[in-house]
């Protein structure tokens, strides 16, 4: 389990992470949102024990990262935003060299480098060198690498960057395998359709505060309490808004142009058929009717102001 | 078996730094051409030297030999070694470093033992046409020969551990290297240069060069009569002061200067620059 509590980071007059605070358990994939300079890099280094906190702390399984950071080093997987290998040594020797470091046994380093080398697809690469692969595959060695000693808890900054949309789709299928593997893992990104896609909590922030953290459709529930309905008519839709203001459980109703109206409903299910029903029944002709429900970027979007550090 | 001898000697997985010196500077499959072409100049040079001195072997001291490959490598090893970890710096591998559960001693030492396995390789092959030389040459002394060796060994030694050390401070590997070869000209170029253009006294003179790997070699590979200092003062420390002081001091130096560069890395792990421009404190 990842205690994040009241994390601090201060350069100077600048307060780069103003004490968020929020815990992991095991299997959680934790979607990190926030323009650039907003606190992710800074929140997950020090996460991985690269700098040193101002004030609060992080926990893993016991271990703080202020305490004993070599402890939580051994538990995980660090992937920085951006990074270099060693170009003059072969995948296997890569991976070698970094089981080594986290003290996997000689006897099992083959085994090891063979089944995340297949976990990566770069299996066929395993005599390769560095310097040989293509972007997305030192991606993924990179990634293999933070696998090599089994982590608790991996930290993947912004690890889709510079990807092809091939590339990607494969990251994020390993990503969510990793989470199925029981691992904690907190993803940064840009790209909010994706996290959305295979994070089951997510954290936003701004300018150093953590503006919303749980899962995502709560954070998209808790931003749009009510169900938002888009409705086509063929005409007369002004009318046909008046109406549906009308009507039980219709919080507001409004024409926004081009024959739709949009309708705020905080009913149920049953109801929400009702209105599409009763629409008919009073002789408007509706060409479509489709809920409109928020996406992360919306919510992204609703809470944030674009504001940096 | 002590703890330490094992983090940095048996099971310190720096240790493929051996590995990576070995490819970029002496194999042909590193897959990069530049070194190759290199290599292949250094082989021919090298080739050429070997029957320079098979041809002129019995005019040929091997001390001096020993002098050319000191001077050489005083240049060489900076160049090899200024981006150890500077490099790393600038090549953004540092921080899957520094976020590993690896020590300060054992990614400074690793780096070390990389360099000292290249510098052992160049420092055999030269061994080649000092021992033609040494066979060959009238006045060969074996003992101020083996003195020579390593005591020049040593102050190589002490070259590596300085740019480690550069490249341990700071966050340019050009920095490093600058600032390794400026303090290299200063000490053993200006200040001799100095001194025997300001005529200073023997005593000085001799103090000061007592430390100069060239003065020690000098002192060792001349006769034991009439000998005069590189600063043409009549040398008063004996000769059997020669070659093992400096030797030993040469290492107790490579001891501290490896053991800084360790303790500076907390410099790069706890801080990193991340202040917008315009900052105060940027």
């Amino acid at each position: 389990m990842l205690e994040v509590k009241n994390l601090r980071k201060e350069y100077g007059g600048l307060t780069a992470v103003k004490g968020i605070s929020f815990n992991l358990n095991p299997g959680d994939i934790f979607g990190f949102i926030g323009s650039n300079g907003a606190g992710k890099t800074t929140t997950i280094r020090m996460i991985a024990t690269l700098l040193e906190p101002t004030a609060g702390t992080a926990i893993l399984n016991g271990a703080d990262i202020r305490k004993d950071p070599m402890a939580v080093r051994r538990m995980i997987g660090y992937m920085p935003d951006f990074f270099g290998l060693y170009d003059d040594v072969k995948v296997w020797e890569y991976l070698d060299f970094f089981a080594a470091i986290y003290q996997v046994p000689p006897k099992k380093r083959t085994e090891v480098i063979d089944s995340v080398l297949e976990l990566t697809n770069l299996t066929v690469k395993k005599q390769s060198f560095v310097q040989s692969l293509s972007r997305g595959m030192q991606q993924r060695l990179c990634l293999a690498r933070c696998l090599v000693h089994d982590p608790t808890l991996l930290l993947l900054d912004e690890p889709a960057s510079g990807l092809d949309p091939r590339a990607r789709a494969e990251l994020k299928e390993l990503i969510a395998e990793l989470g199925r593997m029981g691992k904690i893992v907190i993803v940064s990104s840009h790209i909010l359709p994706e996290l959305a896609d295979f994070c089951n909590s997510v954290g936003i922030i701004e300018r150093g505060e953590l503006l919303a953290f749980g899962p995502v459709g709560q954070i998209i529930k808790d931003m749009q309490p009510h169900r938002v309905f888009a409705v086509h008519f063929v005409s007369d839709a002004d009318n046909a808004s008046e109406y549906v203001a009308t009507l039980p459980n219709v919080l507001s109703s409004q024409a926004t142009g081009h024959g739709e109206v949009r309708i705020e409903y905080g009913g149920d299910l049953d109801g929400q058929a009702d209105v599409l029903t009763r629409l008919i029944q009073k002789g408007f002709r509706v060409s479509s009717f489709r809920e409109d429900s928020a996406d992360l970027e919306d919510v992204f979007l609703k809470l944030t102001t674009g504001a940096v550090n | 078996m002590k703890q330490w001898f094992q983090d940095l000697f048996l099971h310190n997985p720096m240790l493929i730094e051996i590995t990576r010196f070995r490819r970029r500077y002496f194999s042909f499959r590193s897959g990069n051409s530049t070194n190759s072409v290199v290599l292949t100049m250094v082989l021919l040079c090298y080739a050429g030297l070997v029957l320079v001195v098979r041809d002129n072997s019995h005019n040929t001291n091997p001390i001096s030999l020993i002098m050319f490959e000191t001077g050489l490598l005083t240049v060489f090893a900076p160049m090899m070694l200024y981006g150890a970890i500077a490099g790393e710096r600038e090549r953004r591998s540092w921080d899957l470093l520094l976020a590993a559960p690896i020590t300060k001693s054992q990614i400074v030492f690793g780096k070390f033992m990389g360099a000292l396995a290249a510098l052992s390789v160049a420092v055999l092959l030269f061994q080649v046409p000092i021992l033609i030389s040494a066979l060959s040459f009238p006045e060969t002394n074996w003992l101020k020969l083996l003195w020579a060796t390593l005591m020049s060994f040593a102050f190589l030694l002490d070259v590596c551990a300085l740019t480690i050390l550069f490249s341990a401070r700071v966050k340019r590997g050009l920095m490093a290297l600058g600032a390794v070869l400026g303090i290299l000209g200063i000490t053993l170029v200006v200040i001799p240069s100095v001194f025997s253009a300001a005529g200073v006294d023997r005593v000085s003179s001799q103090v000061t060069m007592f430390l100069h790997p060239i003065s020690v070699l000098y002192e060792l590979g001349g006769n034991d009569r009439d000998r005069y200092s590189m600063v043409d003062q009549p040398t008063f420390v004996p000769l059997w002061l020669w070659g093992w002081p400096q030797t030993i001091v040469y290492a107790l130096f490579a001891v501290l200067m490896l053991n800084w560069a360790a303790k500076t890395l907390t410099f790069a792990e706890n801080e990193v620059k991340f202040l917008p421009q315009g900052n105060k404190n940027a």
